[in-house]
């Protein structure tokens, strides 16, 4: 009989931990989930219909997960001086860690299939608060993301208004008109070959040139507002796309041209129903590129000079105060912005171009 | 062991004794900005030997657009640093348990310029109009202005629009602000020699609100005034360096020289300088040098103190300062 040493060594840890020095016998809520969670372990050790076994498995987990919780909600010591609470934590992850790799061969793309990677973001979280409150992390180095959610939860009088200036003003005037102006001129370079071989090379210079360079001088230009930000992130965004539309055009299979030709068909139609749609995946790949350098350049050029408002505005303003945790709180919103934008993006390009090899997995 | 390798052991011996019998003890000073006439007496005190007389071996750091000299000694990269008390007493509440071991400048040197052809001609006149405020820790005594005015700083109704303005005066000149923060040693003379004369700007010092605070000081840690080792080496730093301030304000165009000699990226200008340190020796002077008034203190406090939306402190600081070091330093 094959042994489950990762499982039995994980059960060890925990039952180990009851026996280390950590504030248990001030905790008895904490002793029993800790037992809760070890005879899940052991459960654990015997065939189950696979539903039954993730249940049992998940249930002590997170009965487990609410000891170290509770240990850290007393007076302490803990960090090194708590051996017990770290041996602890070390047998839960490892369980945990079994957990998850039976979870990840759930097949297919339903709800189910998300649970493997949305318990693993949750088990991050968990021991990020874990190990900062248990070694006492200076709150100005690292918030933990419990008051990292507090800020969420209690400053969106002021984290609202900041994502409506930068996202919804400046990223997504600048991503639309950079990208559209990028597709526009790589039109008009694929039609006068001189303006192809003429522009790209001054392009790529343009760029090369650093967003910290640009966003002072678009200040100067265009003001203080949202506007110049939008003008950065215009000067960002125009390259990838006209790259890639350029390339996109030039991906036409011989046959296919050669077709449309014996069809008798004029340069726009050529465009329009051949070449435009094969480009496609070129230009998607570029619209998804272009929605995270928006974001980032958008956030940069705030360092020099906004009004007071904008999520780059607010991490300088709030480090320069020490308050971390709402410099936290402000990269969370841009991620989960930056990520979604992505995603949408994404999913345009799915329904547009499934007939592209990539998706025939 | 031959002759040689005898002689060559004694010879490091020797000279190790001897460095050793000298060796001057090391302090690290942060500076609030770059290299320039408003750090005067530090690098004079260096230059002219001061410290070396103490038996002190001093780094002084220059600051810049993004060091917090506060976050610096946070971190350890420093065992004093210059900076201004507002955000000095900010990070206290924060955490950092720095105080203030001795005040330079006993007046401040803030104020608020702005166009007169953009029609301002009192503060009742800001109400809707574009001001420019640095931030990175500048802003605390320009909201306490602002509420003890009775403006907001955003939304409709009595406010004011405000902009983060970078280190440079181009807003004022390019009509992108009504008004922009400056400082009378350095920002309102960019102003002048960017072409602007002085009858075109109109000036609001915040000495003269009544909402100054109180700049430029000394300041190290609680565990540094401690340890009786690192009390006595600030004591020596601060007696050498009342000692470099006052031979620079005595020999203004020499300190400029000595400034000019240190500053590493060759940015700053003689002119520049020179206008600087003139308006710098009118902010030192006026008191016990380098002795922090406890009134000055206070006035400091209930300005930041005062501020009714959006306090810079939220309860009155204890133990912030300590005439200590200073009091070591006379002796």
């Amino acid at each position: 009989m094959k042994l489950p040493v990762s499982q039995l060594l994980a059960i060890g840890a925990m039952a180990a931990a009851l026996a280390t020095p950590a504030p248990w016998s001030e905790h008895p809520a904490a002793v029993v989930c800790a037992l809760v969670a070890i005879a899940g372990g052991v459960l654990c050790l015997r065939r189950w219909p696979p539903f039954m076994e993730h249940m049992i498995a998940l249930s002590a987990l997170l009965i487990g997960a609410a000891a170290p919780l509770l240990l850290l909600r007393g007076q302490g010591p803990f960090g090194l001086q708590a051996p017990g609470l770290w041996l602890f934590l070390a047998g839960w992850t490892l369980f945990l860690w079994r957990r998850l790799d039976a979870l990840a061969d759930i097949p297919g793309r339903g709800a189910a299939a998300l649970i493997a990677p949305g318990l693993f973001g949750v088990a991050l979280l968990y021991l990020w608060q874990v190990l900062v409150v248990g070694f006492a992390v200076p709150q100005v180095l690292l918030p933990t993301p419990a008051q990292v959610g507090h800020v969420l939860a209690t400053r969106m009088d002021i984290l609202w208004p900041d994502f409506q200036q930068t996202f919804l003003k400046a990223v997504l005037a600048g991503f639309a008109l950079g990208s559209a102006s990028g597709f526009v001129v790589a039109i008009v370079a694929d039609r006068i070959p001189f303006l192809k071989r003429g522009l790209l090379p001054l392009t790529n210079l343009l760029s090369a040139m650093p967003i910290v360079g640009i966003a002072p001088i678009m200040v100067m230009w265009f003001g203080f507002d949202w506007q110049s930000k939008a003008a950065v992130i215009v000067v960002v965004t125009f390259f990838p796309m006209l790259v890639n539309t350029l390339a996109g055009l030039a991906s036409v299979d011989a046959m296919q041209s050669d077709l449309m030709y014996s069809y008798g068909s004029s340069y726009l139609q050529t465009l329009v129903k051949l070449r435009l749609p094969s480009a496609l995946p070129f230009v998607f790949n570029a619209l998804k590129i272009n929605s995270t350098l928006a974001l980032i350049a958008a956030i940069v050029a705030e360092f020099f000079g906004s009004p007071i408002l904008g999520l780059g505005f607010r991490i300088s303003a709030e480090v320069a105060k020490l308050n971390v945790d709402v410099v936290w709180a402000v990269i969370a919103i841009a991620a989960l912005a930056g990520s979604t934008f992505y995603g949408l993006i994404a999913a345009v390009e799915r329904a547009s171009t499934f007939w592209h090899p990539s998706y025939r997995t | 062991m031959t002759k040689k390798t005898l002689g060559l052991a004694l010879a490091t011996l020797l000279a190790l004794g001897v460095g050793g019998a000298h060796a001057q003890d090391k302090l690290t000073l942060q500076l609030k900005w770059v290299t320039q006439s408003q750090f005067a007496g530090y690098y004079v005190a260096k230059d002219k030997g001061f410290y070396k007389d103490a038996g002190l071996d001093v780094t002084i750091k220059a600051g810049g657009p993004d060091i917090n000299p506060s976050q610096v000694i946070a971190g350890g990269g420093a065992d004093v640093i210059v900076d201004w008390m507002p955000s000095a007493l900010a990070t206290r509440e924060k955490g950092v348990p720095i105080v203030n071991i001795s005040q330079v400048f006993q007046r401040s040197g803030m104020e608020l310029t702005c166009r007169k052809d953009s029609g301002v001609k009192t503060p009742k006149d800001f109400k809707g109009r574009t001001l420019g405020v640095w931030f990175y820790g500048n802003e605390y005594p320009f909201l306490s202005w602002m509420d003890k005015l009775g403006y907001k700083t955003s939304g409709d109704g009595n406010s004011v629009k405000v902009l983060k303005q970078g280190f440079n005066v181009d807003p004022l000149l390019q009509k992108q602000a009504d008004c922009i923060s400056t400082m009378t040693y350095n920002e309102y003379w960019q102003l002048i020699e960017a072409g602007m004369k002085q009858d075109q700007l109109l000036v609001f010092k915040y000495e003269d609100q009544g909402v100054a605070t109180l700049e430029d000081g000394l300041y190290a840690t609680e565990k540094s005034i401690a340890d009786p080792k690192m009390a006595d080496k600030l004591a020596r730093f601060i007696k050498a360096s009342m000692k470099g301030w006052d031979y620079a304000i005595k020999h203004q165009d020499e300190a400029v020289k000595i400034v000019l000699d240190n500053d590493a990226s060759g940015a700053q200008t003689k002119g520049h300088q020179v206008t600087q340190m003139q308006e710098i020796a009118k902010l030192v002077e006026g008191g016990k040098l380098g002795y922090l008034e406890p009134k000055a203190y206070e006035r400091t406090v209930t300005t930041l103190l005062s501020g009714k939306s959006d306090p810079v402190i939220n309860k009155k600081p204890e133990n912030a300062w300590t005439h200590k070091i200073w009091d070591m330093a006379q002796k």
